[in-house]
């Protein structure tokens, strides 16, 4: 598998580098003095070869990525020691991202392979000094789409489906978790999906998705996938839209939606939510058990609607740069009490999760195991977000001096006063690479949602593009 | 001097159409005949002029403007830039801006207030896409998870807009406040102060040199709210399209020059316009690939 890969990029690579595959959308020197007359339709494709239409068809992009990342744990409840989680310290990655795509009149084909070489080291814990070689080759997204008369469009394939005008994450999504807006050099990792696209005018569309598999996008601890069922319906408006998403997933319904108004030349508004019957998440519940609150699907089954909104504007200066402002009031998410439960059960898991290295058999690996089951359920406990109210503030500028991407983001959560700064910086070397450097800095206790997992990250390192 | 211009290069126009025209069709067997048997002078007269009415309002666009509203002049101007049922062409641009050259190439489809922007060159921002449906416009790229909602005032490079490249609409974006005379390198301009009608529009206020003969725009002045220029373009019409078998002069190149750092100019090149129907699903986020 590893050669086949190794063959295939290598292939991609030379591929990349011949001139007629090197720009397939490269259509030669302008000559802007020379008058040209077209007729309509004239793009000469009737009277094309069928080789030179299948070029024409054949799109590809190859990237290298290459980079560091220093980042520093949080000795906390959640990951005492960091014996739990096993973040390594340093981090050097290489990565082979080639895009591929063929786009003909009825029928698209795309494939995205990648290649990532990481070397890991850690300084602390149970795996202090250690360094590991990791690889790992797969196909993070492919499709295979049909279009019948250009208004209907059937594909199913593996992607990364994300919607929604949200910086914070996507209230209206059912399938990910993760939006990618945390870090741009990171890719989220695709899931099968099956959709039919049906566009009746410019301004609607309906799609049917069926979410099948949960592909690339395994979490490890997670319940066994289910399939989602979802029903998206857009409206594009001259100056708005707006989206409603219907899913289904487990017998368990949820109205997804979002909006956007482009208010001014400068200012936009726009909002992103979802309502569910109950919650599918878990939750700290008191009980008299010696060990404590286990956690539980205590909302499953609720009647109450627990919506998750989301306020957003932003406004661009004549310079260029771009502010925005977020608000997300997340009502599946931790009252102050739960959130003390929740601590509290962290406390007890991560002790017992370090008891089970001590105390002897068979009453040590029980403990062990008891522990470290809850330090599961509280890393991951369902929630997007942890507790009710978040805010963030951004600031982004691109192409300052033609060459300079910048991004800034301060995320907090209003209730436990944590947050998290964010800086994402690029610098275009030439027309080919690119420099990169981000960082992650988080603040708030050990017991605050930004203080529970990492001090700070950076990461930093260089694109190169075909 | 400018009704003898005008009626030089409308007689030249005239001369070249109708031999052409009347050798094909034999009209001037058929005009022969006809003054050959009618009564008198006038009517001689008369088919004359009928025929080269009829030439002239057949085979040249645009027709010579005198009856023409500013508005029509600046609908007519709008066509020149691509404000048309469905269009593909590509870009390059050039900008120089505090000393950086900077370039792009880019392929656009347009259809009304809808366009399309893919990024083809340079490597490292190959794949940026632009989508604008009307006023709701968002930013794509390969590293990015989705499509960025963003408003109309970001900057595309160095001195140009996102409406600098799709389709123009000055008509129905504008209110014409004020016409005079005026030209650019000699060539008569009906100079139009153009106000925006809402503050949805990309520039506030607009001056706008549109050439009397030809229906395009030449120059153009842009200004903020306040009132302060801040950059001006020349507008250059080299491509031809046909339109219902008719020549139509078409946008080949503008220049965008900052009215304070005078140094920083844009330059975009439009080439090969592309006369097409374009689906919806072109301008649809379902449906684009990132």
């Amino acid at each position: 598998m590893k050669q086949s890969f190794l063959f295939f990029f290598s292939f991609m690579a030379v591929l990349l580098w011949w001139p007629p595959f090197a720009g397939a959308d490269d259509v030669g020197e302008v000559k802007p003095t020379e008058s040209q007359t077209f007729k309509a339709g004239d793009a000469g494709y009737a009277n094309q070869s069928l080789l030179d239409k299948f070029q024409g068809s054949l799109f590809a992009d190859f990237r290298v990525l290459t980079y560091g990342v220093i980042q520093e744990p949080n000795n906390t409840t959640q990951n005492p020691n960091n014996n739990f989680l096993q973040i390594p310290h340093y981090t050097a990655d290489v990565e082979l991202r080639p895009d591929l795509r063929f786009d003909s009149k009825y029928l698209e084909l795309s494939a995205k392979p990648r290649a990532k070489l990481e070397l890991r080291e850690w300084e602390d814990g149970s795996r202090s000094g250690e360094t590991q070689w990791k690889d790992d080759w797969y196909v993070n997204e492919w499709l295979v789409r049909l279009n019948a008369m250009n208004k209907v469009y059937v594909s199913y394939g593996r992607e990364n489906l994300q919607w929604g005008p949200s910086f914070i994450f996507s209230p209206s999504n059912p399938f990910f978790r993760d939006n990618g807006r945390s870090n741009p050099y990171t890719e989220v990792l695709g899931m099968e999906f099956g959709r039919l696209v049906f566009i009746p005018s410019s301004a609607w569309t309906m799609s049917f998705i069926v979410n099948t598999d949960e592909g690339r996008n395994m979490l490890v601890w997670s319940e066994p996938f289910e399939k989602t069922y979802a029903l998206k319906v857009d409206y594009m408006g001259g100056e708005n839209y707006a989206s409603v998403i219907i899913s289904e997933k487990d017998y368990k319904k949820t109205l997804g939606y979002f909006a956007g108004w482009t208010v001014s030349d400068a200012v936009t508004l726009y909002s992103e939510g979802s309502f569910t019957q109950g919650s599918q998440a878990l939750y700290p519940k008191k009980d008299l058990s010696i060990l404590g609150a286990p956690m539980q699907k205590v909302h499953e089954d609720d009647s109450e609607i627990e919506p998750i909104i989301l306020l957003g504007g932003s406004y661009t200066l004549d310079g260029g740069g771009t502010l925005t402002l977020e608000y997300v009031y997340n009502g599946p998410g931790y009252s102050k009490e739960e959130t003390e439960t929740y601590y509290k059960l962290r406390r007890y898991g991560a002790l017992a999760f370090n008891l089970g290295n001590i105390l002897p058999s068979p009453v040590g690996p029980l403990v062990g195991a008891w522990g470290q089951q809850t330090l599961i359920e509280t890393f991951y406990p369902g929630l997007k977000m942890l507790q009710n109210n978040y805010a963030m503030l951004q600031y982004t500028q691109t192409n300052i001096l033609n060459k300079i991407d910048l991004t800034l983001r301060w995320t907090e959560n209003c209730d436990d006063s944590s947050f998290q700064v964010l800086t994402i910086v690029s610098y275009a070397l030439g027309n080919h690479m690119e420099l990169f450097t981000s960082g992650i800095l988080n603040t708030g206790g050990e017991e605050t949602e930004y203080g529970s997992l990492i001090k700070y990250q950076v990461m930093f390192g260089i694109k190169f593009t075909l | 001097m400018k009704q003898m211009h005008k009626k030089n290069s409308l007689t030249r126009e005239l001369t070249s159409t109708m031999q052409y025209k009347l050798r094909e069709q034999n009209i001037l067997k058929f005009a022969g005949r006809t003054i050959r048997h009618s009564r008198g002078h006038h009517t001689m007269l008369f088919v004359f002029v009928f025929v080269s009415v009829f030439f002239c309002l057949n085979f040249f666009t645009p027709v010579v403007n005198a009856e023409m509203s500013p508005k029509e002049m600046l609908q007519k101007a709008d066509e020149a830039r691509g404000n048309m049922e469905g269009i593909q062409w590509n870009i390059s641009m050039d900008s120089l801006e505090n000393g950086t050259e900077q370039h792009r190439k880019l392929k656009v489809i347009a259809r009304g207030y809808d366009s399309f922007i893919d990024t083809l060159e340079p490597a490292n921002v190959k794949g940026q896409k632009l989508l604008m449906q009307d006023r709701n416009m968002w930013f794509s790229k390969p590293d990015l998870s989705k499509p960025v909602p963003i408003s109309p005032r970001q900057k595309l490079m160095g001195g140009a807009s996102n409406g600098d490249i799709a389709a123009t609409n000055y008509a129905d974006d504008y209110k014409i406040v004020h016409t005079s005379e005026g030209a650019v390198k000699d060539e008569p301009c009906i100079v139009m102060e153009l106000q925006a009608v809402d503050n949805k529009a990309t520039y506030d206020k607009i001056k706008y040199w549109v050439s009397k003969e030809r229906l395009v725009g030449l120059q153009a002045e842009f200004y903020t709210v306040s009132g302060k220029m801040f950059k001006t373009a020349v507008f250059e019409y080299k491509n031809t399209v046909m339109i219902n078998e008719k020549p139509r002069e078409f946008i080949s190149k503008m220049t965008i020059t900052n009215a304070i750092m005078k140094n920083d100019v844009t330059t975009i090149h439009y080439s090969k316009p592309i006369l097409k129907k374009v689906s919806n699903a072109v301008f649809n986020l379902n449906i684009m690939t990132k």
